[in-house]
């Protein structure tokens, strides 16, 4: 890989990272895409509807990325690292590696012969493990760009995909490659991971089959989905009654996140409300401390969840046991009634919340808050400066928020980075 | 009427020069030719009338691919280009700019998805494929044989914004799109920049002095030598689109001159509620809101002089309003036209009854005018305990809450004033550590950044919590005389199991949430949306979540639905973003899918018009031809999406969307429907 | 094609959105899902741009069946669904007068990741083609010229 310049490097490909380089691009700036994964996309990608307007969330991505792809001032950097970045002349030197794919990016066309030939069957973290893929594949149906990866922990190297691969593109040669990115600005979206599974232990996630995490069911509930339906991990029956716990991950000291993470009463009473579509005869059951809808209409989405006979309790899990036949059992405590009570559910959705992707955010080298999501030393005047100069923060990266808020934020961002870019070159040359 | 006339079908191919097409069908590395016999589709599709040359390759987006088009188009002087490869979202954009590199015009191409459409959903049925292959080539050749050279459309654009609204949002705005080398006049309706913010005292999470802040961004639009502000000043009349929008600006006197202000301030005695502090003490009508503000100069209130004149060093003088008309262009439109705190109806919750029963703004000023150390004082009585009562205007029910003069109920949450609330909360019990403070609320939505800390700092502020249902809402009524307090709130407090409580307060303060401001002429003027809840409306949360449908008009800060100051700043820069990409490059440059009139044809019927779905994408002209008058259909291409409802009502014919003609899709329903002996012969 | 022992197939013309039923048409390709081939998609800004009349005329020369995919009413792009919705029902008033049955033409909401919906709506129609047969045993009114 050779070096590259660019006036923007943005670090992270997801919602916030496309429409951020989005708007510096269609500005006319140069810019940099880097993203970690082999496909733009972002955990928006993987999800099914999205609230208030239960748009296809794929029918809202899928441009994104593809004019990402073919914008003439966007480089697109996918499965590349950043490893560190150094004051330099005025910006920023980005150090990133390129990991290997195994495959020459320049010759694949995405046919997948090499995922047909494949003989082994690996989990797809697209999918949350639902379902599986090849170990050599193009990484989901919507990836940008359509490369395929093959993940040489799970490789056999039986050569088959080399043999089948009517592109020559296949190269087990392949190594890590290191360069620079010379940037001005640098546009921080490097996301958010849910709350794990397991983290709070008395909730049984991680060990019990039927208590599963928000981003598994929307991998049910999405069309693109492993099964295009609904049904329990543990042995693929149909759930009748499905219970969500809100604030799973979210506003509890135990778990040192006392923050709010903002989209989870939100996710719960869409996925809520999907399903209902879905399984018509399913009690649908929401424990809550405090519903959140604060967003522009989201509070008539919640009265619409209510009307359509989805259950709000208010109260506290305190912990969920499994009974004899995998039923997740969620002992709970009814806040507006004093007392507690045990209730069997076929399926249960711990909500749980977000928590910083430290990976990117540590080779920034950027100063966090105590929630350790990436610090913004005053909101109230620049909402997306971190507190390096030319670096902009923009979606999660800055603290949990929904993908409207991340839109807006990226374009905050990006606005934020262009006068930066102007003030910082002396001349700038449009064609 | 005149004669209709004959429309000949499928005759829009242009004569000037003979038409060559290059048919370029793509193996795909095997993807396409292990199904479809593309061989074969090369050899029968290049016997097809028009069709110069017809090729296959093993990869035509490969460079070497690229090049045998780009050869083929300056040597054999192929003219029209349609290739059959993988679906047009993928690589449409490579050919284009392939044609265009050998001196093509980049509509004079053609893609026909083969792969995603054919060979991938075909495997068992290799002669269908093929077949099907042939079809959709040869329906792609028809509609080539009909393409026209087309260019984008490029509206020169002023390189210069409007914003209207001198609040944060529009500040920010302002900057933003100004830092971009972009004119930008900023319009005020009230004479003095700032807004709503100016009238807090502390913002959460950070405790800053909003004045202070709003005094840092004035500084830094002010420094701004490309930023023209027009206080006092209202936009008046709206015309043009997208890229050469003409304002009327009508901008009243400031009444008061510099020399003369201090004079006359001094001088002027008459009083009107002093809006700035929610009508809760007087001001002068000469007047500056806050020490602080900007501009400076005080400005005279025209709407509550009276008139008199004012006796200034023995001299009566007398103001006068004499509006000054700006007339101006603007390539685009920021709306940051903010909004109004709810005002409850007389009687809700006790308010405008009761004098103990204040909204959370008036609440803010009276502390504000409270000095620090001093106890708080309401109505002649000391404060002690206050209740603050949440959603107040915000999170109506239908056939629960009454509804408001317009028939409206706000059945959204207002967003920040769970955290405001609670931020006033903790501030109370640091200034008056013996008060004691309910906060009764339904769920509190501390949702942003270091919001839930200041509930937890409430909690611990030994603020006392009550949940009331939504249905269910607290009661406030006047004490009994002789009372210790003066007003009594009742509660069905679901935290303590639905205890119905009885809380004797000193004051109760509404937590009012936010309305639109009145902003009726705007909206026509403009003609822009709003929703159901009255805010602005977006085109798409998600795709265009700052942008109206209106091209060139975009959205900042609370006109589009209640947020916060940071939520402002944020929605304000992104507003600015929009409008530096579209004005950056002194051009606004639009696809040119756009209908197109046949003037020959039209008869000025009218259809199209009333067909159409945008404001302002066609209308009906007068012309004089021949010595007489008759109309014509004209066409808008700024305000035009394409979408082709005019096309199909017309009656003659005369109406098409550029690149997606109804005699192309003629031409290719009849390719797609030819007889297979056809090919068959051609086989041959 | 051209072997002569190959029955003639009925021909389903899908007029598909770009945002729409072309975008849904390319994910069921992504997925190797099959169905008849006798489908010929052609990609529209918005199908309410087509005169009722074209739906007659495309009878009259031969496609057996025509299947509108647009975006549906819950998509986010604008699309006319409602002025979709009246043409059709036009369509459908000539289409008597011609005696076509009018269940050759159908109006679905496919999204951009609608495989099954995709899938349910040619295999319905191919299915449908397959009980009553070819246009052109049916219109009483000659072509117009």
């Amino acid at each position: 890989m050779e070096n590259l310049h660019a006036d923007a490097l943005v670090v992270g490909g997801g919602i916030a990272g496309m429409q951020a380089a989005l708007d510096l691009a269609d500005q006319g700036f140069q810019v940099a895409l880097l993203e970690r994964e082999p496909s733009i996309g972002g955990k928006m990608i993987t999800l099914s509807k999205v609230f208030p307007t239960l748009d296809c969330c794929s029918c809202i991505t899928t441009p994104k990325m593809s004019a990402v792809a073919h914008h003439p001032n966007i480089r697109l950097l996918t499965y590349c690292e950043l490893e560190s970045i150094q004051e330099n002349n005025g910006g920023y030197r980005a150090k990133v590696v390129q990991k290997p794919r195994y495959v020459d990016a320049r010759k694949c066309t995405g046919c997948r012969e090499c995922e047909y030939a494949c003989p082994v069957t690996v989990p797809s973290p697209f999918d949350r493990g639902l379902g599986a893929y090849r170990a050599i594949r193009v990484p989901f149906s919507t990836a940008v760009p359509q490369t395929a990866v093959l993940d040489m922990e799970n490789c056999i190297l039986c050569g088959k995909c080399e043999k089948e691969c009517p592109a020559g593109a296949v190269d087990f040669t392949q190594r890590p490659e290191s360069f620079e990115i010379q940037a001005t600005t640098i546009v921080a979206a490097s996301g958010f991971e849910l709350t794990p599974l397991d983290a709070k232990k008395e909730y049984g996630g991680g060990k019990l089959q039927n208590v599963i995490d928000p981003l598994m069911m929307e991998r049910f509930l999405a069309p693109t989905g492993p099964y295009g339906r609904v049904l329990r991990p543990g042995d693929g029956k149909e759930p009748t009654s499905i219970a969500y716990v809100q604030c799973a991950g979210s506003r509890d000291e135990t778990l040192g996140i006392t923050y709010c993470s903002r989209v989870c009463c939100m996710y719960a009473i869409k996925q809520a409300m999907l399903i209902s579509g879905a399984l018509p005869m399913a009690e649908i059951t929401i424990y809550y401390m405090d519903i959140r809808t604060f967003g522009k209409g989201y509070e008539q989405f919640y009265q619409n969840a209510q009307a359509m006979g989805v259950e709000f309790v208010r109260g506290k899990v305190a912990s969920i046991r499994e009974d004899d036949e995998q039923n997740p059992v969620v002992n709970v405590e009814l806040t507006e009634e004093g007392r507690k009570m045990e209730r069997t559910f076929d399926l249960v959705v711990l909500s749980l919340g977000m928590v910083p992707t430290l990976g990117s955010n540590l080779s920034l080298g950027l100063p966090i808050g105590t929630d350790r999501f990436i610090s913004i030393p005053a909101p109230n005047a620049s909402p997306c400066a971190s507190a390096r100069p030319g670096i902009f923060v923009t979606g999660t990266a800055m603290g949990p928020m929904d993908i409207v808020d991340s839109i807006v934020t990226a374009s905050s961002a990006a606005a934020a980075a262009s006068a930066y870019i102007r003030a910082h070159q002396k001349e700038i040359v449009y064609a | 009427m005149p004669e209709k006339k004959q429309t000949p079908e499928n005759t829009h191919a242009p004569d000037s020069e003979e038409v060559r097409v290059g048919v370029y069908t793509c193996h795909c590395g095997g993807n396409i030719s292990h199904v479809v016999q593309c061989e074969r589709v090369a050899k029968l599709l290049g016997k097809m009338p028009g069709v110069a040359v017809a090729r296959t390759d093993p990869s035509f987006c490969s460079d070497a691919g690229q090049a045998i088009i780009e050869q083929d188009i300056k040597e054999l002087g192929i003219n029209r280009v349609v290739i059959g490869a993988c679906a047009p979202s993928l690589h449409e954009q490579t050919f284009r700019n392939a044609v265009t590199r050998a001196g093509l015009n980049p509509y004079l191409y053609h893609h026909v998805g083969l792969r995603e459409q054919d060979s991938w959903v075909h495997d068992s049925d290799k002669e269908g494929a093929t077949e099907k292959a042939v079809r959709l080539m040869s329906a792609g050749v028809a509609k080539a044989r009909l393409l026209t050279p087309l260019e984008p459309i490029r509206l020169g654009a002023e390189k210069q914004a409007l914003v209207i609204g001198g609040g944060v949002a529009g500040l920010r705005s302002a900057l933003d799109i100004a830092r971009q080398g972009i004119r930008v006049t900023l319009v005020e309706k009230s004479p003095f920049l700032g807004g709503r913010m100016a009238q807090l005292e502390s913002v959460f999470p950070t405790d800053e002095t909003p004045r202070q802040l709003l005094h840092d961004l004035i500084e830094q639009v002010t420094a701004q030598s490309n930023i023209t502000i027009l206080t006092a000043a209202e936009v008046t009349a709206v015309s043009g689109y997208v890229g050469n929008f003409n304002v009327t600006v009508t901008q009243h006197s400031r009444g008061v001159s510099d020399e003369m202000a201090e004079a006359l301030l001094a001088a002027c005695t008459q009083e009107t509620p002093d809006a700035f502090n929610y009508g809760l003490t007087q001001r002068k009508v000469i007047y500056q809101p806050y020490k602080g503000c900007y501009p400076p100069t005080p400005a005279v209130d025209w709407e509550h002089y009276d008139g008199q004149p004012i006796q200034v060093n023995g001299k009566p003088v007398v103001l006068k309003d004499e509006p000054q008309v700006h007339q101006l262009t603007a390539g685009a439109i920021v709306l940051a036209t903010g909004f109004d705190p709810y005002e409850p109806r007389l009687g809700e919750y006790g308010y405008g009854e009761i004098p103990e029963v204040v909204t959370l703004p008036q609440l803010i000023r009276i502390l504000a005018q409270v000095p620090d150390g001093e106890s708080l004082i309401w109505n002649g009585h000391p404060v002690r305990d206050v209740a603050l009562i949440h959603c107040v205007g915000s999170r109506e029910i239908d056939g629960i809450h009454e509804p408001q003069a317009d028939g409206q109920v706000n059945n959204y949450c207002s967003r920040v004033c769970c955290t405001a609330s609670l931020h006033t909360a903790v501030e109370l019990r640091k200034r008056f550590p013996t008060s004691n403070l309910y906060e009764l609320y339904q769920d509190i939505r501390t949702y942003g950044r270091g919001h839930e800390d200041i509930y937890r700092q409430a909690q611990a502020s030994m603020v006392r919590f009550l949940r009331y249902h939504g249905d269910e809402h607290p009661e406030v009524m006047a004490a009994p005389a002789g009372d210790k307090h003066p007003v009594l709130v009742r509660v069905k407090d679901h935290l303590t199991y639905g205890e119905e409580i009885e809380i004797p307060v000193d004051l109760v303060v509404l937590a009012v949430g936010m309305m639109p401001r009145q902003i009726d002429d705007l909206v026509d003027m403009l003609k822009v949306s709003r929703g159901t809840d009255r805010f602005l409306l977006e085109v798409h949360p998600k795709l265009r979540p700052v942008e109206m449908a209106v091209r060139g008009i975009v959205l900042a800060g609370t006109a589009q639905g209640p947020m916060n100051i940071q939520e402002s700043l944020s929605a304000a820069s992104a507003a600015a973003a929009k409008v530096a990409s579209l004005l950056g490059q002194g051009r606004v440059e639009l696809p040119p899918f756009v209908a197109r009139v046949d003037e020959s044809k039209c008869d000025g019927t009218g259809a199209c018009v009333e067909a159409c779905l945008e404001e302002g994408a066609i209308a009906l002209q007068t012309f004089k031809e021949n010595g007489r008058e008759v109309k014509r259909a004209v066409v808008t291409p700024a305000n035009c999406t394409g979408c082709g409802a005019c096309v199909g009502v017309c009656p003659n014919r005369a109406i098409d969307v550029q690149a997606w003609t109804l005699a192309q899709y003629e031409a290719m329903v009849d390719a797609i429907a030819m007889d297979i002996p056809a090919f068959s012969e051609a086989e041959k | 094609m051209a072997s002569n022992e190959k029955a003639r197939q009925p021909k389903i013309l899908i007029l598909a959105t770009l945002a729409g039923g072309y975008a849904g048409a390319d994910s069921t390709g992504q997925v190797h899902m099959e169905y008849p081939p006798n489908t010929y998609i052609l990609p529209v800004m918005c199908p309410v741009m087509f005169p009722p009349e074209f739906f007659v005329r495309a009878f009259e020369r031969g496609i057996d069946g025509i299947i509108v995919m647009y975006s549906g009413t819950d998509s986010p792009y604008r699309v006319e669904a409602d002025g979709t919705a009246a043409l059709i029902n036009r369509a459908y008033t000539l289409m008597k007068e011609r005696s076509i049955d009018i269940r050759r033409l159908r109006l679905a909401a496919i999204c951009t990741v609608c495989v099954k919906p995709f899938l349910k709506e040619v295999n319905q129609m191919a299915d449908l083609l397959k009980g009553i047969g070819f246009v052109g045993d049916e219109i009483t009114a000659p072509a117009a010229a």
